[in-house]
């Protein structure tokens, strides 16, 4: 499997109009002022606040991020006569910022909310406390600007785990993902699966807007898994913690026979454990998928089967040192 | 690997019928075929995957095409967006 680095996007900026009408309800956000700047650009997912650009300090002033203005800013400007503190919240604005929140149900003055309507500069109140609103704006913006890459292949969760099944154009992955639904697994996303980087080390995927639940079985066209077989049939977004490979079956590949060496590949720099599974005529790829997800549960609980059967067969060896050499020693009274 | 740039000439766009003959015809070939709109990438051999793209008219789709026969492949589906998928 190889995951194009030149395919990931990330989103260059979002406008304030986006991030206002994302999370005016959740933030509690309240525009305070005019409709002005609305098309600023939000380029930069850390927040700042402007405590040390209000005094005076401008240098190295990031005035590009969401401004975030709370207690101790507004306490400051309060102890400023009524001349400085204008002229402080002046120069603030004269740098294109993208929008300011106002924390805590904290107020400004008219004159000053003016102004900032003057500059295009939105100013949105919520009564959340600042390390609140600032951990909910930093996480939102984190996911707008987190890389994304879209992958072919089906996505389901089997057991609480996502399996991301992937291979050639016609190899039966979403045969495969209809049977997993039918032995009530969960669908997330077919043949168009959105993958985005949250944070260090976790993938999420999910499928698009318009084709969401939507699959092509060939020779029978397009179903609606969700219609089709409910809602305990599917799901929006789940963690993808492993990629299924569907291969072609041919002689002489060497495939993993004991499971003990892990093999990982790199999605948007996350490793994801990959198993490579050659398909054939008969076999039932849905049960192994099962049992791929199954094992991979053990192990999270700390069970790993190989290594376990390779301390037994250490054990046995060692043993055999000491004692017979026969295979089974005694058959205790039971003939059935 | 052959790459072209087209564009959705038809009035419709690339609506279920179109989508459905340009996978037809992709599907025909061995080759990999990838579609990429904007920043999605699609394989173009997936009509699900067509759909997703909501190709406008005046819409332009970068094509790529990988293997064996990928000139043929990318004449076969070149005429069909020159020919508007046979529609207005």
């Amino acid at each position: 499997m190889k995951a194009d680095k030149n395919r990931e996007t990330r989103k260059k900026y979002i406008t304030v109009r986006s991030f206002f009408e994302a999370n005016r309800e959740r933030f509690k956000l309240r525009l305070l002022n005019g409709d002005h700047g609305f098309d600023n650009q939000i380029k930069d997912r850390n927040l700042h606040r402007p405590g040390l650009a209000l005094a005076g300090y401008v240098e190295l002033f990031t005035f590009d991020r969401v401004q975030i203005i709370g207690n101790t800013e507004v306490n400051y400007l309060k102890s400023l006569s009524q001349e400085k503190r204008r002229s402080a919240f002046s120069k603030l604005l004269e740098f294109k910022i993208p929008c300011i929140v106002l924390t805590d149900s904290n107020v400004l003055e008219p004159e000053m909310l003016e102004e900032a309507d003057r500059k295009h500069v939105p100013i949105f109140g919520t009564s959340f406390e600042t390390t609140k609103i600032s951990y909910f704006i930093a996480d939102f913006l984190d996911d707008q600007f987190a890389p994304q890459i879209v992958l072919h292949g089906s996505f389901v969760d089997v057991y609480g785990i996502g399996v991301l099944l992937i291979g050639r154009s016609g190899i039966g992955k979403s045969e495969i993902a209809l049977d997993l639904i039918e032995r009530g697994h969960r669908l997330v996303a077919d043949d168009v699966v959105n993958v985005t980087r949250k944070g260090e080390g976790i993938l999420m995927g999910s499928g698009t807007e318009l084709v969401k639940h939507f699959m092509e079985i060939r020779g029978l066209g397009l179903i609606d898994v969700r219609s089709m077989f409910g809602i305990r049939a599917i799901r929006f977004q789940k963690r993808v913690e492993i990629i299924v490979e569907l291969e072609d079956w041919k002689p002489g590949q060497e495939y993993t026979r004991t499971g003990l060496d892990d093999e990982t590949v790199p999605v948007l720099d996350v490793d994801i454990p990959h198993v490579r599974l050659p398909i054939f005529p008969g076999k039932n790829v849905t049960v192994i998928t099962e049992v791929i997800a199954l094992n991979y549960l053990l192990r999270h609980y700390g069970y790993d089967a190989a290594k376990e059967l390779a301390k037994r067969l250490e054990g046995t060896i060692a043993e055999k040192k000491k004692r017979g050499d026969r295979a089974i020693n005694y058959f205790e009274h039971d003939f059935e | 690997m052959v790459e072209v740039t087209v564009t959705v000439r038809n009035r419709a766009g690339m609506h279920t019928r179109p989508a459905a003959a340009l996978v037809k015809t992709a599907a025909r070939f061995q080759s990999e075929f990838t579609i990429c709109k904007d920043s999605m990438e699609i394989n173009g051999k997936s009509i699900i995957g067509v759909m997703t793209l909501a190709a406008e008219q005046g819409s332009t789709l970068d094509l790529r095409f990988e293997g064996e026969d990928e000139e043929q492949a990318r004449d076969a589906v070149v005429s069909l967006f020159e020919r508007g998928f046979d529609e207005q």
